[in-house]
This record gives C-alpha cells, sequence and structure tokens, in this order.
C-alpha cells in the first residue's frame, strides 16, 4: 500500500512537469483514484449506497446487477420489472466485473479471482480466492504507460487502492 | 415392457440433454449462469468462466462452481482486448483495433481463427453467428486514432476466416450493444437508445430511438430490454417494434 502511495505521489509531482495539454474536455473517459481505508473490509454486502457512475451490467434471474467500476455491484431485485427496486450493495473493492454460475458470483479483486456464495444476501461468504491470476487490470493499480486523463488524488480522503475507469467531468490531472 | 420403458425414458433424457446442449452453445451463458452485456470482460460457457484482461485470455475451470481453478492462460495477439462475447463454439473479442475470432476447443483451451482490423478507438462486439456488429467510439475515447470517427459497423462472418466488413452507420459515441434476430440495439451514450432493423445485411434501418437518456450497455431477456446508463437502469418491451415500451426506470441515486 506504502509503496503504491509513494508511486502515486512521485507520479503527481512528475505530472506538474509535463507540458499542459491543449484543453481539459469537459467529459472524458479516464481513471480515476479508488479510496480505501486500512479498516476498511474491502469485500462485503452493505445496504443500498449512492452511486458514483454505473458502467456494466450483469443479469441473473430475478436480481440485476449495475456494475460501478472500482466498487462493486448494485443489486437490483428485478422480480417485478415494473418495479426493480436496489437492495444492497456488493462491495469488491477495485472490481470491474462480475459473472455469476449458480449461487457463485465470480469477481476480480485486485490481481485475484474471487469467488462469493451469494445464495444468501444478508450473509455472503467468500468461498474460494486464486490470487495472482490478474495483472494489469483497468481498476487495479495505475496502469504503467498509461497516457491520458486522470482524477487528481485528494490525500485527504485515504489511500489510493486502486484505480477505476471512468468518466471524468473535466479532470486537472493527465500524464 | 419395463425394459421399453425404461428405454423410452432414457431415450427422452438422452434427447432433453441433447436440446440443452445445444441450446447452451448456441446463447450466451446457459440455465444457470447469468448473463452479461457486451461491455463484459467475464464470460461463462457452460463449466468455463472464460476472462480477458489486456492480452490476456484466462480460462478458468468452474464445474465445481464453489473451487473454481485455472485451466489455462493463453496470450491475444492483440495487446487491447476490451470485451468478450461467445457465440456457438466461438469467442468474439472486441479490441482497440478490432475484433478477434476464436473457437472453444475441449480441455479449455481456445484456438485463434481471424481478426478484423479497423482504426483505433473503443469497441465492442456482438454476433449471430452470420454477421457481427461492432461500435466504434471515438468521442470519450482516451486512446482513440485520430480521425476516429463513431460508428456501428457490420461485418459478415460467411467467410469465418476472412471477415469482410459490409456497411455502417454513423453515431453520436455508441457503446454496448445487443442483437435479437434481425434487431440491433444501440447504446449511444448521452444520444439515447437506438433500435435498427438489420434485416438487409449492411443496412441499419431506423426502428424507433429513445432520445434524452445516457446509456452505456443493454441485456435482452425475454422481450426486454435492460438497459444501463451512468445513473440509472431502464427498462424496455420490445415485443412490440416499432413501439418500445417503457416498463420501468430506475434512478440510482
Amino acid at each position: 500500500m506504502k509503496t503504491r502511495l509513494l508511486f502515486f505521489l512521485l507520479m503527481v509531482s512528475l505530472s506538474s512537469c509535463f507540458e499542459r495539454m491543449v484543453e481539459i474536455p469537459e467529459e472524458t473517459l479516464g481513471l480515476a483514484p479508488i479510496y480505501g481505508e486500512e479498516t476498511d473490509k474491502l469485500i462485503q454486502i452493505m445496504d443500498p449506497q449512492p452511486i458514483v457512475s454505473l458502467y456494466k451490467i450483469y443479469y441473473k434471474a430475478p436480481y440485476i446487477y449495475a456494475g460501478e467500476a472500482g466498487r462493486g455491484v448494485h443489486i437490483i431485485d428485478n422480480s417485478e420489472p415494473s418495479a426493480p427496486e436496489k437492495i444492497a450493495f456488493l462491495q469488491i473493492l477495485g472490481n470491474s466485473d462480475v459473472a455469476i454460475k449458480d449461487n457463485y458470483l465470480y469477481a476480480n479483486y485486485e490481481n485475484e479471482l474471487v469467488t462469493i456464495d451469494i445464495s444468501d444476501l444478508d450473509n455472503i461468504e467468500v468461498v474460494s480466492r486464486l490470487e495472482n491470476v490478474f495483472d494489469k487490470f483497468v481498476g487495479d493499480i495505475f496502469p504503467e504507460g498509461y497516457s491520458g486523463f486522470f482524477e487528481c488524488v485528494d490525500p485527504t480522503k485515504g489511500t489510493v487502492i486502486g484505480w477505476s475507469e471512468q468518466i471524468l467531468i473535466e479532470p486537472q490531472c493527465w500524464k | 415392457m419395463k425394459t421399453k420403458n425404461i428405454f423410452i425414458l432414457l431415450f427422452a433424457l438422452f434427447l432433453f440433454g441433447c436440446a440443452e446442449d445445444s441450446q447452451s452453445s448456441l446463447s450466451p451463458g446457459t440455465s444457470t449462469s447469468g448473463q452479461g452485456g457486451s461491455l463484459a470482460r467475464f464470460s461463462i460457457v457452460g463449466d468455463y468462466l472464460y476472462t480477458i484482461n489486456s492480452d490476456q485470455l484466462n480460462i478458468f475451470d468452474i464445474s465445481d462452481a464453489s473451487q473454481p481453478f485455472l485451466k489455462n492462460t493463453q496470450f491475444l495477439p492483440s495487446n487491447d482486448v476490451e470485451t468478450i462475447f461467445p457465440f456457438g463454439n466461438w469467442l468474439f473479442m472486441g479490441t482497440e483495433t478490432g475484433m478477434l475470432i476464436f473457437e472453444r476447443q475441449a480441455e479449455g483451451t481456445v484456438q485463434f481463427i481471424s481478426r478484423y482490423d479497423h482504426v483505433r478507438s473503443c469497441d465492442p462486439v456482438v454476433t449471430d453467428g452470420q454477421f457481427a456488429y461492432v461500435t466504434l467510439r471515438a468521442t470519450g475515447c482516451r486512446n482513440a486514432a485520430e480521425g476516429a470517427v463513431d460508428l456501428v459497423e457490420a461485418i459478415s462472418l460467411e467467410d469465418l476466416e476472412n471477415p469482410q466488413i459490409i456497411g455502417d452507420k454513423e453515431l453520436n459515441s455508441p457503446r454496448g450493444l445487443a442483437l435479437d434476430n434481425d434487431v440491433l440495439f444501440v447504446c449511444d451514450g448521452p444520444a439515447g437508445f437506438w433500435v435498427f432493423d438489420v434485416s438487409t445485411p449492411g443496412t441499419f434501418e431506423t426502428i424507433t430511438k429513445v432520445e434524452n437518456i445516457d446509456v452505456n450497455d443493454v441485456i435482452l431477456s425475454n422481450g426486454i430490454a435492460m438497459i444501463i446508463g451512468p445513473n440509472n437502469v431502464y427498462q424496455y418491451d420490445y415485443t412490440n417494434l416499432p413501439t418500445l415500451t417503457e416498463i420501468s426506470e430506475l434512478e440510482l441515486e
């Protein structure tokens, strides 16, 4: 964690050396930092949460999983498509994708594939973790060789634990 | 007599098994797995979970759903793979520079078949096996090449080893898409949601369009289009086209 922070601070200080780009777009796809506290439980089920920006969608009746890059999935009960209801948030920090077979949800989490038993949404359980199966996932660490806009880090928000691809509004940082 | 009954039963079970198999090989996902949108990097086909990331394809054996294991890792002939879409025995991948086609093989490996290249932009792919449709988004795509345009393209798969573009249509900032027979659904970002008749190969005839919604990706299920935008999940009934009937709009605050 500390190495990443240092790496990042280095990048932030370096970024001021780069020439200013001609113009800052009103809206663009780029990377945004994911903050976490050391005390945060990185994978957990929570009450419905406010959203930042949804991107991907996954469906397994009766639930819709609305993915929020870098944070996890909002779980929507779609038993009645005319009255869908947000029932929970499955936090998986750094996540970009999920897929489900039977009652098991697979998700990328840092460099791991985690398998979560979701048969009881009030009481989820991580039943398997395969380490070092992914690298370079957007949403994991700041990708090497990335060039483009990113959201500037605000150290008051906590430690940067990863990056996610998001639509950025007038981003002030780039490399 | 009893033996005969058992035989009939076994035969029926055999047929049933066949039907289920062929269905699972034709549609993304099986009855027990879920359904992803076209922007997905994860895809389940039968007992395998395929994940793509940059130039790497991981194949996980999930025959025991609770205990997956990494069966195989293959490196892809392109280092910018963004999306994966299974169809039949094939895996289609959307890359920043086009589309890759692979054949799935027994024992959890894939064999490269062909590629289709275009200008660098952002793009997922969907297919019905005869034609593939890719969206190319230049707007807001950080790696888009100078001069890249926002398009949806139709590609003929008549010769799978040599996919050919047969038509395109300019859009605003297209993202996810989905196909149901001859009807193509395209999410065009803040420009809305398009429904095209693609029954004449290579043409995109507008059936209807929903304006004023901002949308990223879509899943089709039982005549319902579930659409995700930055802040909303929209659902439309598309069984009475050209009328698209709104079922619900869930705003996630």
